[in-house]
């Protein structure tokens, strides 16, 4: 039976010659791998062992503490506050727990869990990276978080630092805020040494400083384990310098009086949008910049919810946006400053020249009427301009034409950014045969171009714009760049950068031109076309704008803004060109009885000069619409 | 004839007297395998530093692996004296029960993400992985199998029947999945018929074929994250968070071993987690990363000499089924080693498959002390003297 058992078989079941080959293929797979740990640990140990330190080491950014933000006269405008915020690292946060982790948190924090989730998921790091679910957590709320850290792995809370904007919406639109780096602009910023939960100035200065204020972070080396968690500390690399502190040209004081005269005036005329800014003439500091409707920049720093952000969103005033620099309106009769000066300079006009105005003016078909539909009969330049004649200047506009005056307006600074120090400035329209051919194919009508002279049609200018340009009249003809930060101050307060003008031209004008526009612009007030300002004891020079936009009504009236821009006088002589404080009013949409923005303007300047009498005429800014029925 | 054809222990061999029988025994085959089951144990006394508790308290990698160890021994003293000619007897109903096994473990086996490869055994609360004991149970069939074909070793019918053997098995095992193990099929199936005296050519034929198969192993039966890992294996750099993630931190932990290693428990490669499954698969790595070259050539050497010596008892055998059964043995523990160490080192893919008495994992090493077990009651039981 056992067969296999008999010696003479047995011999045929060993291969000898395959037990000499089995034994060659251990030596071989035990040499082959021998080989390669040579080379791994012996040849190449020196660069695994770098690999290896690196896995383990990391170069972490300690803060720097941010810059504050000072006014004029020394007020602190922004401070650093501790506060507490939860983040998410979602590569800790086990996918399978997530949704009760997520519950939970939301629980805690009195959040949405779709919210915390879409948080997660807008991270625009990686998955080691944290990723801010709330800042400015209460200290209980925080603590409770901490104490239940186990139950909610990959929660982090952690003490940090937030900006108070202790003015609160004053100061918004110049200030602005810091929020969360987008996923668009991180890989730029992490090259910079930016962490993806950074905050980064978003808005105003906090943006257009953005450098100065951050600072410079510390780096640490620290070991850590393969999920980012810091095990230790190994050493300090660099130290965390503060951010540098900025000093605003704007003081507390005038920027509250700007704004309750702008607020006044909105609500009386019922409507919620306008501007109003001041500037030193002289230097081109601005010295109060309003814009409303604003936003708190507090709501940022809070962490703003959903609920505000979509209320903010939803305003067609567009509360986000500095209507000062980032919006671009008709500038209206303020832009005949333009037209005036270049006709004078261009040799169309003497100062005593006469132009007739009369009801219209007539190109084939077209009749471009004088605001009142009468005219006056014959004016020279300083009577066209303080009854602000739309004939007279149709026909200035006429003699110089559409590139003469593109040029003017070009230089008074109209169709380019200021270049102010904050952000979202757009440049306005200056409208040419250029532009128009390459616009829309064709070349300027010529009832166009003597639209472009009294500031309608294609004409669209910032208030700022606006206001630089008469801020060069009151100078004598230096166009200067508005400045908002009057100083950089290193964290022990020595000064960094002082403040210097920077002029953006001399304007080509002759200082007896610009008397004579000096000149117009106060006959403005004492011609009475702004009521009751020559009664002021101040001389206030300057010009309203009444600018149609937009569709038209039943009537086939058009919607209108006003403008006021103006500059008083120091010295009371209207020849010098010694003003100190010029300003521009603006009121969207206003469509009331008389100018809006000229009775702004009188409540600012009787605050800011402590005017005690009262010039202010409300029963202008009655809605109703200045044609007068 | 039928069942028991077998009639074990010759008159002669049973009354031997102890002294003599023992004479066979093979220690140093035993003190090599001890050896290296006490590097496991080492091993996971690192990791379970690693995990934060006491290395000593119930329930760590440690504890868990002592106590396999403990089982182990007993099975390994078991199969030694247990006369393994019975397994002649019972092949068939072991291939039986090795098939009901691994049914078993799919109907009712828990694993990573939708595999189900491990069974928890009842009382003792333990899970079992029944693929790494179709590995010898496989070999004892096989054994049987090609030592009763001694006359048609050279027809292309022996190499046939064997792989039909070998096919519900791999079948069941794949359907796991678990593409290592059906890998370690495989090679113990070739090792075997190579060392039965299978024709070469055949042989070398079906290898051919089997080259021939890969593209359709590969468009069908493979899952997605096998052919990543198998990619990844090409180049790890192309994905370094992902598939490549293991291969490149393997690497860098054996490299930053150096010549001597870091020291036991100071690898940073295993207790900062930037290599996962350290106590599993790439044990080795942090071996290599611990210990050093000098730690894995020692590991090296006592897997040599394991081999030598197991392939000494496959000569030794006047039984074929004896020989057949320790060439089976061995081309096991080799295949085992090239591909999980090779991985790890980054020559071979990630298949998933256990580092023979180091890695982690009791299945894997009960099977290897049953199978050293059974060797040494091939060798007290034979009356060949000694070589």
């Amino acid at each position: 039976m056992n067969d296999s058992l008999l010696p003479n078989e047995t011999v045929r079941s060993r291969r000898p010659m395959r037990f000499l080959a089995f034994g060659v293929a251990i030596a071989v797979v035990v040499g082959a791998l021998t080989t390669r740990l040579v080379f791994l640990q012996i040849q190449q140990a020196p660069r695994f062992e770098a690999l290896a330190q690196a896995n383990m080491t990391a170069s972490v950014s300690v803060p720097s503490t941010r810059g504050i933000v000072y006014d004029r006269s020394g007020h602190a405008l922004v401070q650093n506050i501790p506060t507490w915020s939860v983040k998410i690292r979602p590569a800790d946060l086990p996918y399978p727990q997530r949704d009760a982790v997520v519950a939970r948190l939301a629980d805690l924090l009195g959040m949405k869990s779709t919210d915390i989730n879409a948080r997660i998921e807008a991270n625009p790091g990686s998955r080691f990276d944290l990723v801010r679910i709330k800042s400015d957590v209460d200290e209980s709320t925080a603590r409770l978080i901490a104490e239940e850290g186990l139950k909610l792995p990959g929660v982090e809370v952690t003490a940090e630092s937030r900006r108070d904007y202790i003015y609160g919406p004053l100061f918004s639109q110049v200030i602005g805020y810091t929020g969360a780096i987008g996923a668009p602009q991180l890989a730029d910023l992490e090259a910079k040494g930016y962490l993806p939960d950074d905050p980064i100035g978003q808005a105003g200065v906090e943006s257009s400083y953005e450098t100065a204020l951050r600072g410079v972070y510390g780096q640490q080396q620290v070991e850590r384990d393969a999920t980012g968690r810091v095990i230790r500390v190994l050493q300090t690399t660099s130290v965390p310098q503060p951010g540098q502190s900025l000093v605003l040209s704007i003081d507390v004081k005038e920027q509250q009086y700007a704004q309750q005269a702008l607020e006044w005036g909105l609500k009386t005329a019922g409507v919620q949008r306008g501007v109003f800014a001041v500037m030193n003439p002289q230097t081109g500091e601005i010295l109060a910049l309003v814009s409303l409707p604003t936003y708190d920049a507090n709501d940022f720093a809070r962490g703003i919810t959903d609920a505000q952000m979509r209320a903010y969103l939803s305003n067609k005033d567009t509360p986000f946006l500095d209507h000062a620099i980032a919006e671009q309106y008709p500038p209206g009769s303020t832009y005949k400053l333009v037209t005036g000066t270049g006709a004078l300079q261009d040799k169309k006009l003497t100062p005593t020249t006469e132009v007739l105005s009369k009801p219209f003016v007539q190109i084939g078909p077209d009749k471009y009427w004088e605001w009142n539909r009468a005219g006056w009969g014959p004016l020279t330049i300083t009577e066209g301009f303080g009854r602000s004649s739309d004939t007279f200047f149709y026909q200035v506009s006429a003699m110089l034409g559409i590139e003469r005056l593109a040029y003017w307006a070009k230089e008074f600074g109209f169709g380019a950014l200021t270049g102010i120090d904050l952000p979202g400035e757009v440049a306005g329209l200056v409208p040419s045969n250029q532009w128009k051919q390459d616009t829309f194919g064709q070349a300027i009508f010529p009832g166009e171009t003597l639209q472009a002279g009294i500031g309608q049609g294609f004409d669209v200018s910032t208030p700022l714009q606006v206001l630089n340009a008469y801020a060069a009249l009151a100078n004598g003809g230096k166009l200067y760049q508005p400045q908002v930060v009057r100083e950089i101050k290193a964290a022990d307060g020595t000064v960094v950068r002082a403040f210097t003008p920077h002029l953006i031209r001399k304007l080509p004008v002759s200082a007896a031109n610009l008397v004579t526009m000096r000149l117009a612009a106060r006959r403005v007030a004492t011609i009475r076309h702004t009521y009751n300002v020559v009664d002021m004891p101040i001389i206030v020079m300057g010009k309203t704008g009444t600018a149609e936009y937009g569709v038209k009504d039943a009537q086939g009236r058009l919607p209108y803004h006003n403008w006021y821009v103006g500059f008083v006088s120091k010295s009371g002589d209207v020849r010098k060109p010694d003003s100190q404080l010029a300003f521009v009013s603006f009121v969207y949409g206003a469509d009331t009885v008389g100018n809006a923005a000229t009775e702004i303007a009188k409540y600012y300047l009787q605050l800011h000069y402590g005017i005690k009498k009262d010039y202010r005429i409300p029963s202008l800014l009655v809605r109703g619409n200045f044609y007068g029925d | 004839m039928g069942v028991l054809r077998a009639e074990p222990a010759r008159l002669g061999a049973a009354t031997r007297a102890v002294g003599t029988a023992w004479r066979t025994y093979d220690w140093q085959l035993s003190v090599y395998a001890l050896m290296l089951m006490t590097f496991g144990l080492v091993m996971a006394y690192s990791n379970s530093v690693h995990d934060g508790s006491s290395p000593l308290a119930m329930g760590t990698t440690f504890t868990r692996g002592v106590m396999w160890s403990g089982i182990a021994v007993v099975v390994f003293a078991a199969a030694t004296a247990f006369d393994y000619k019975w397994l002649k007897t019972f092949a068939w109903p072991l291939y039986g029960l090795n098939l009901g096994l691994l049914v078993l473990s799919l109907a009712i086996g828990t694993g990573v993400g939708n595999s189900s490869r491990w069974i928890t055994i009842p009382i003792i609360g333990m899970q079992f992985q029944f693929s790494e004991l179709a590995k010898i149970l496989m070999i004892i069939v096989l054994a049987r199998f090609l030592s009763a074909r001694e006359a048609r070793l050279d027809s292309l019918s022996t190499i046939l029947g064997a792989g039909l053997l070998m096919a519900p098995v791999v079948v069941l095992v794949m359907l796991q999945p678990d593409l290592g193990t059906a890998l370690v099929l495989f090679a113990i199936v070739a090792g075997m018929l190579f060392m039965s005296g299978a024709s070469i050519r055949w042989l070398a034929v079906l290898a051919a074929a089997a080259v021939a198969f890969v593209p359709v192993a590969w468009n069908f039966i493979l899952h997605d994250y096998q052919k990543a890992r198998l990619l990844s294996f090409l180049d790890p750099a192309s994905d370094p968070q992902g598939s490549g993630y293991h291969l490149l931190q393997s690497q860098i932990a054996v490299g930053a071993g150096g010549l001597l290693g870091k020291g036991l428990t100071n690898g940073t490669q295993n207790q900062l987690d930037f290599l996962p499954v350290q106590t599993t698969d790439f044990v080795f790595a942090i071996l290599a990363e611990e210990l050093g070259f000098v730690g894995a050539l020692v590991v090296f050497a006592l897997f040599a000499a394991l081999l030598w010596r197991v392939l000494a008892s496959a000569w030794r055998s006047r039984d074929p089924f004896g020989t057949l059964f320790g060439a089976g043995l061995a081309s096991l523990i080799l295949f085992q080693l090239l591909v999980n160490v090779g991985m790890v080192i980054g020559i071979m893919p990630i298949t998933g498959i256990p580092l023979p008495f180091i890695t982690h994992g009791g299945a894997s090493l009960i099977t290897l002390a049953l199978g050293l077990g059974i060797l040494q009651s091939v060798n007290l039981r034979q009356t060949r003297a000694e070589w």
